[in-house]
């Protein structure tokens, strides 16, 4: 069951900046109330790398993770479904998907992944 | 506000140092740059320790008291310092900030990591818990993942090839076969980690596009120095430096909320305002240093950057290195003050 991408991103009521992660006050003009945003669409890969020498809590060998611009502009780190490097691209369409990306206390971790697409 | 100088300093070899504990390390740093100051059985007004990991690798806290107690520096203020790898420049800042105001006459600052005390793992995770805890830490990103990242956007916008980093990288590792103090001391060839087959297994990659020798060994150790007024300070009989500029400023946490992540914007703000301090250009700088988690992009997760500015007064004052200090360092050659 595909499960809906449990980030939000908060506009600025006064100004339009975007945010995500959440902040108190606007980024731009200090406001402090916020239009709640649900990430729209696709999304395009703007960095990303490959991590050999990873954290405590990861069992895999490595792990590829980039940030991505959905098309409604909200920005976010997500892990991303790809063998290699040498399968991305920056500026590339990745589709985004809401999947367990690490065990804690033996429990599944929920967040963004992002899957390149042809 | 008064002028500050630096009258003694202290470092300890970095490395693996297995033998020595966190308080061990950060009382031989102090020790020899007290001893550097000819303080004598003179104490300090106050103790600023800069220290990251104390709480979470070494389950310590209140390190700075624990530290004066150690020395014998009762009834010093002391005060521990954690602003993630900025960490030696702040605690250098608080110090400067105590003396210039007229409030401190002389302050010891230390700075002390002991990383090798937990797996790779486990300093790989608890360095990465300065990056966002939900928006970024769950994926599992390390701060070289963070700098992978930050290089590969160079390499996009600026044309940054890995033979850039590979120049700046053979560099670097040749600097450490001169310095005593440093942890990896082994010259090493280009053949070996960027032409040769075995180039791949001597130099793997730890976060594409960067390599094992892009990034910097985890090590231990631990540098001090001793800060003054200038009244003090030329009451010694020694040379000193001053400190001529510092600038600290802050960007977003999350990298992927910076307008232009490879403007590294804070960096160019805290060197502004060192400069302005200062009253001169960068053109004036003779040596400059960017000691950081990363080579390539220097500083470029830490939302928290800070810059000075030192002048030389004398001959035999040598540019103090603390650890993580983001510093400009100005040598001017003058004769020896007092
Ligand atoms: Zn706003």
């Amino acid at each position: 069951m595909k499960k809906e991408i449990a980030i939000t991103a908060y506009k600025c009521r006064k100004c339009g900046k975007l945010h995500y992660p959440f902040h108190d006050r606007c980024l731009e003009c200090k406001g402090r109330e916020f239009e709640k945003i649900k990430p729209q669409g696709n999304a395009k890969l703007l960095t990303y790398t490959a991590i050999f020498n990873l954290p405590w809590g990861f069992d895999q060998r490595f792990l590829i993770i980039g940030v991505a611009e959905f098309e409604n502009k909200v920005k976010a780190m997500g892990q991303i479904k790809a063998d290699s490097v040498d399968q991305l691209k920056v500026g590339m369409k990745v589709k985004p998907s809401w999947e367990p990306v690490r065990v804690q206390y033996g429990e599944d971790v929920y967040g963004l992944k992002f899957e390149p697409m042809k | 506000m008064r002028d500050v100088a630096i009258i003694g300093v202290g470092m300890i070899p970095f490395g693996r140092r297995d033998e020595d504990t966190l308080m061990d390390m950060l009382a031989y740093a102090s020790l020899k740059a007290l001893d550097d100051a000819r303080l004598g059985e003179k104490s300090v007004d106050a103790v600023y320790v800069a220290n990251m990991g104390g709480g979470i690798l070494q389950r310590q806290t209140a390190i700075a008291s624990s530290l004066v107690d150690r020395l014998s520096l009762l009834p010093a203020a002391a005060e521990t310092i954690e602003n993630g790898p900025a960490s030696g420049a702040s605690a250098i800042k608080n110090g400067m900030l105590g003396i210039a105001a007229g409030f401190y006459e002389t302050v010891l600052v230390v700075g002390g990591e002991k990383m090798r005390e937990v797996t790779g793992w486990r300093a790989t995770d608890f360095v990465a818990s300065m990056t966002h805890p939900q928006a970024e830490y769950p994926y599992g990103i390390t701060l070289p993942g963070m700098a992978g990242m930050f290089t590969r956007l160079g390499m996009e916008k600026h044309g940054v090839t890995r033979e850039h980093l590979l120049a700046v990288s053979l560099k670097n590792q040749e600097m450490g076969t001169l310095n005593p103090y440093a942890h990896v001391e082994m010259a090493l060839d280009r053949d070996g980690i960027f032409d040769s087959p075995h180039a791949v297994v001597n130099n793997p990659t730890s976060a594409d596009p960067l390599h094992l020798y892009d990034l910097c060994p985890v090590s231990d150790g631990a540098a001090a120095i001793v800060l003054s007024s200038v009244d003090f300070a030329k009451k010694l009989g020694k040379p000193y430096a001053v400190i001529a500029g510092f600038g600290q400023a802050t960007d977003t946490h999350t990298l992927a909320e910076r307008e232009d992540p490879t403007d590294l914007k804070a960096v160019t703000l805290a060197a502004q305002q060192a400069f302005a301090m200062a009253k001169i250009k960068p053109a004036d700088i003779d040596v400059g240093m960017w000691p950081n988690y990363t080579m390539p992009l220097p500083s470029s997760k830490s939302p928290r950057v800070n810059m000075s500015v030192f002048s030389r007064r004398g001959r035999a004052a040598k540019p103090p290195q603390p650890v993580r200090l983001v510093s400009v360092v100005r040598s001017r050659s003058t004769s020896p003050a007092a």
